[in-house]
């Protein structure tokens, strides 16, 4: 390694003498060696610009050139990812539009309308079979609230999900497969939007608003109810001992009790010994049976985080974290749970280094968004709709219109200030940018009738005249001509090109790449060139990686990881194989941070005072230890490879496993603190261990774990738990 | 609700004296309090996350206006429970009614930050750093409360605590905080009480850290950890009667309870309870409000309960961000609105009674024109825990920029 390292210092010494030197780090290179501030300079830019750098990465990072690379990161078009797709290609789901979801993995408010007979049952005998499931199991819920009812006081119980939150209700539709959902959810279009910091823990309420009363004779005899369990888990018992490539065939054809019985019996996660070896569109039929739209937010919850470890397109898949999170929706909001995988894929991701305006715009009209924050159901309140006038084609501007109706009907018919509010604080202006209530009122206004084609079958943005407020409308001090759908693009033009957003969205971009508190100066300089350059947000980045306040020495290692960078930069430190990334999820869960789970507008925060803490610290430190030892379920880790000390090298003594580790897991940067502790730890065991040896002659015993050293995956566990690897 | 020491005393001080307005010093004598100081005062906060519906909380069903604003998701008066023949609680509160029956419970209506923001991130962030409209202020009230008690009784890790991952606004701030999701996790290398070699690799590690972030945290979570063990809270199960709700928040209140029965030294506490943000079929007696008040009002009763006679050293707050529109909007919901209600439960507290002054809701009435005004300052409910509850006098301190003159207190901790 010194060896390769002086040889590759060599060749770095001539690149960037090539180039032109940040000023800052050419006052530190007289220093020191050349070697060093290059390999710290590559490090630097790995740990900002990707979740952590691999085994081998800087040194690939140095031989291409740390510039040169930047500039590759930012073209991620030009980089090969075809080991990552290879990766994803089980996650079907993850390709499929919101159309094809919604038909497959039936949101609740699907399964009323087949329960109401407004929708055939589908025609295809899977699905049939999994929609049944999800309608006995509404008849199911409905029969215990009703008996829940009748036991207690009708004060006291009167709602579903009173009940409910009393721990009466069954976990729902919450099965393993969506393991980082179990945060819970409110199930139908109504669920809050709050604005929390945390996530509630609330049971589902996928609730059915109308139910057929009548149950079906087997459901109201019991003891023929009894019967059918009793076959139903015979007919489950003998499941297992099928091949797996006939046990879809044969739940196919067993009862309906059984069936139900089948995705009872995959709760929580279990039952997985069913699912092994099953052909993988079979298995995502069968998961569907308990939790359909649990298959959908599972695969998705995992693509992202292999694409965070595998993707070679870090920066790319930084960037689409980042303004996922700028644009928060949350996945547990009803039927966001299906319109998620398209809003990243279509909506974010291929606008993550584009111009801001463009994703500002797809956001405002993506379903996600609009389901999110309420606006596919903000009606103008002078609307024809609202008016209750029946539905003709859109008359000409400002016309007036009859006095208004009171509101007797189901539909909405008032204004949503939700959207309109956001998009001013959190999406472009920021809570400081100047607006008033009566601006944020016009906002809502602007976008009135801006709401989705039928969203619980997959439908996409439509503009509705109908709910569209009449008349001209005053933002910020400008009026905005009545022209439709035109005048919300006109005012995301206009906050798109605003100073105060330039300004906001640089100081967010500072605060993920710079620091929690970056330098005003660098803010002002990135907002200036987001105004140049008109909101290019890879120009804008590429002003933020060639200045100097990126490459001051205060900055290095200054960002303390979130849990997600925590977990994704351990596992690509490692160089680890994930044959299965759920367990990794819901130790992001457990760190408060489940994947696409921000229930609040603002999405997660990006600052160390959110992340360290007691708890986080523990976690980090427990989750440190576990994947270095292999305990981390579907996660391969080989430390002892990373360690240098695979068969045939004989493995070394502790302390040069230790130095070894310190190279490959933090790049031979590690405090003195750091390594001192785990020093002592392998010398305080060898003092032991002598002393053991000593006892054993006369008999007297040590307690065994004090007296082994501690092995090559516990210092490489210490590592990962380490101050330093907290930060980035 | 078990009849503990307490209540026995608290309704026989009310037999003596046959009315609610009973002197504080006389429920003092009744209640046998111990000296000041000699005993752990507890504070707990509670923050409704997402701006809670006020008005359809504790309901004023005397306002015939609140019926005309609300056409389709007011409370009806005949399922309110009535409290004073003006106000009464949601249905879901019903756990909450032996409290106010008790005198146990006590109601701020009209209260919360004057700030006008309907910004829910700044309007939390101004409720928790304790100072309306300042965005500099560093740390939380709750932290600055702590710095200043007459009697710093001996050092306790457990201290602050934050039920949940992290350590809110609120309590960030030079006192040390810790943060808690869940006790059966909080070691490391697993639960035996004998310290494992690796933790104290990582505990040396931290202690000796230059990163002082990192380095103060570790101190302070080692040093809980050790103390966890040593109490072994897991043992102290709820009190007959004390029935959690399934949840998160039932979780972090039931977890409060064995920290706070295990005696490890708790003087202030925190916990969230989210999903009020109802600007979508917010419900009415049952629905969305519904549920969340009732996962509410179960969990904190089932918390008092389990304190047994400790609740009686223990004041409990609630507060949420800002209140709603009177208005219901176009979408059965409600948005963003100004002044709210806060509970506050505990022993030393004067309950049975709604304070504050009612500023009605016709339109003349209402703050700019949509929501219900403001009449008490939020900072004046928190003031009087912070200096007659727990004897912090410095109330400048605590919340600075504000007047909390004590007369200026509603009175209603006795």
């Amino acid at each position: 390694m010194p060896v390769g390292r002086a040889k590759f210092a060599v060749i770095l010494l001539s690149v960037s003498l090539a180039c032109t030197v940040p000023p800052l780090l050419a006052k530190k290179r007289d220093k020191t060696p050349p070697s060093a501030g290059d390999q710290r300079r590559a490090l630097h830019a790995l740990n900002r610009l990707t979740f952590g750098p691999r085994p081998g990465d800087v040194k690939r990072v140095m031989t291409i050139g740390v510039d040169k690379w930047i500039d590759l990161q930012l073209h991620p078009e030009k980089i090969d990812d075809s080991a990552l797709d290879a990766r994803l290609e089980p996650f079907r789901t993850t390709r499929m539009s919101t159309k094809e979801l919604a038909e497959s993995f039936p949101d609740g408010q699907e399964i009323n309308q087949v329960m109401n007979g407004k929708k055939p049952m589908p025609s295809d005998a899977a699905l049939r079979m999994v929609y049944q499931v999800q309608i006995d199991r509404q008849q199911e819920r409905k029969e215990r609230l009703q008996e829940a009812a009748k036991n207690t006081n009708p004060v006291a119980a009167p709602a579903e999900g009173a009940t409910m939150a009393s721990g009466a209700a069954p976990d729902a539709d919450h099965s393993a497969t969506n393991a980082a959902m179990n945060h819970g959810a409110t199930g139908n279009d109504t669920a809050a939007d709050t604005n929390t910091g945390t996530t509630t823990d609330t049971s589902e309420t996928t609730a059915v608003t109308a139910l057929p009363a009548k149950l079906t004779p087997e459901q109201q005899d019991p003891a023929r109810r009894r019967e059918d369990q009793l076959y139903a888990d015979l007919d489950l018992q003998r499941l297992a001992s099928i091949p797996p490539e006939q046990r879809f065939k044969k739940i196919l054809s067993m009862s309906p009790t059984a069936q139900l019985a089948f995705a009872d019996s995959l709760r929580g996660g279990k039952g997985q010994e069913f699912l092994e070896g099953v052909p993988l569109k079979q298995k995502e039929i069968l998961l569907a049976m308990n939790n359909p739209a649990g298959v959908v937010t599972g695969e998705l919850t995992q693509a992202k985080l292999l694409r965070a470890i595998y993707s070679e397109r870090q920066l790319e898949e930084v960037m689409t974290d980042f303004w996922f999170n700028h644009f928060n929706v949350f996945v547990d909001k009803g039927v966001d749970r299906l319109l998620i995988t398209s809003y990243e894929r279509d909506v974010i991701r291929p606008r993550a280094l584009g111009k801001f305006e463009d994703l500002l715009v797809a956001t405002a009209k993506s379903p996600a968004m609009l389901f999110y924050l309420d606006n596919w159901l903000s009606v103008g309140p002078n609307s024809p709709q609202a008016m209750g006038i029946p539905p003709h084609p859109y008359g000409p501007h400002g016309r007036p219109y009859p006095p208004r109706r009171p509101n007797q009907g189901k539909r909405p018919s008032g204004l949503n200030e939700n959207y309109g509010r956001e998009l001013l604080e959190l999406h472009t202006l920021s809570v400081n940018g100047g607006y008033s209530q009566r601006d944020v009122t016009e906002v809502a206004k602007v976008f009135t009738g801006w709401t989705i084609d039928t969203p619980y079958q997959g439908g996409g943005f439509k503009f509705d005249p109908r709910m569209h407020e009449p008349g001209p409308k005053f933002v910020l001090g400008h009026r905005i001509k009545p022209k439709g759908e035109g005048e919300g693009l006109e005012l995301l033009h206009r906050l798109a090109t605003s100073p105060q957003t330039a300004h906001f969205i640089s100081l967010k971009l500072a605060e993920r790449f710079v620091s929690d508190d970056p330098p005003p100066a660098l803010v002002d300089h990135l907002a200036k060139t987001f105004l140049k350059k008109k909101g290019d947000i890879r120009e804008v980045l590429e002003a933020l990686f060639h200045s100097p306040e990126f490459w001051d020495d205060g900055t290095y290692r200054d960002k303390v990881k979130t849990p997600l960078e925590f977990v994704a930069s351990a596992v690509r430190a490692t160089g680890a194989e994930v044959d299965d990334a759920l367990p990794l999820i819901r130790q992001l869960n457990n760190m408060g941070m489940p994947l696409y789970g921000a229930q609040p507008p603002t999405g997660y925060s990006m600052k160390a005072e959110t992340w360290v803490s007691s708890s986080a610290l523990l976690n980090r430190m427990n989750f440190a230890l576990a994947l270095s030892n292999g305990k981390i379920k579907g996660v391969k880790v080989d430390v002892a490879q990373l360690a240098g000390s695979n068969p045939p090298n004989p493995p070394p003594d502790s302390t040069r496993t230790l130095a070894a580790l310190e190279v490959s897991l933090l790049d031979g940067d590690v405090s003195k603190q750091t390594h001192d502790s785990i020093t002592a730890q392998i010398d305080a065991a060898a003092t032991n261990g002598a002393q053991q040896k000593q006892d054993k002659k006369t008999g007297a015993r040590k307690p065994v774990d004090a007296s082994r050293p501690p092995d090559v995956n516990t210092i490489a566990g210490l590592l990962l738990g380490s101050p330093e690897f907290q930060r980035r | 609700m078990s009849i503990t020491r307490r209540v026995f005393l608290r309704n026989s001080a009310l037999a003596v004296v046959g009315t609610a307005a009973v002197p504080s010093f006389l429920a003092r004598a009744a209640m046998g309090a111990a000296q000041p100081g000699t005993r752990n005062k507890r504070l707990v906060v509670i923050f409704q996350r997402g701006a809670a519906d006020g008005l359809n909380i504790v309901v004023p069903h005397g306002e015939a206006q609140y019926y005309a604003m609300r056409p389709t998701i007011n409370i009806p008066r005949k399922s309110v429970l009535d409290l004073d023949g003006f106000f009464g609680l949601h249905p879901s509160l019903a756990p909450f009614q032996p409290l106010w029956q008790q005198r146990q419970l006590a109601i701020v209506h009209a209260a919360g930050s004057p700030d006008p923001s309907r910004s829910h991130f700044d309007a939390q962030d101004f409720m928790e750093a304790g100072t309306p409209g300042v965005k500099a202020t560093e740390d939380g009230w709750l932290n600055r409360a702590l710095r200043k008690l007459p009697q710093p009784s001996q050092k306790s890790a457990f201290e602050a605590i934050a039920m949940g991952p992290s350590i809110p606004r609120i309590l960030s701030g030079v006192e040390p905080a810790i943060a808690i999701n869940n006790i059966n996790d909080f070691s490391v290398g697993g639960r035996n009480p004998k310290a494992s070699p690796v933790a104290n690799t990582f505990e040396s590690m931290y202690d000796h850290s230059l990163d002082t972030v990192l380095q103060g945290t570790g101190e302070e979570t080692f040093d809980a950890v050790k103390m966890l063990k040593s109490a072994d809270p897991s043992k102290y199960k709820p009190a007959p009667g004390a029935d959690y709700p399934k949840g998160r928040f039932g979780d972090s209140l039931r977890q409060l309870a064995q920290l706070i029965k295990a005696n490890l030294g708790v003087q202030v506490a925190f916990a969230d309870i989210g999903g009020w943000d109802h600007h979508v079929n917010e419900g009415a007696t049952e629905g969305q409000i519904a549920n969340v008040l009732h996962d509410f009002s179960q969990s904190i009763a089932a918390f008092w309960t389990d304190l047994g006679d400790l609740g009686e050293d223990t004041v409990v707050v609630t507060m949420s961000e800002f209140g709603r529109t009177a208005r219901e909007n176009g979408n059965r919901g409600t948005d963003h609105g100004h002044a709210n209600v806060m509970f506050v439960l505990g022993g030393p507290v004067k309950g049975g009674e709604v304070y504050g002054r009612w500023p009605g809701l016709d339109q003349s009435q209402l703050y700019e024109g949509r929501d219900l005004a403001l009449t008490t300052d939020f900072r004046q409910v928190l003031g009087e825990a912070v200096a007659r509850h727990m004897g912090n006098k410095n109330l400048n301190e605590v919340f600075p920029g504000y007047d909390n003159q004590p007369g200026k207190f509603l009175r209603l901790l006795g």
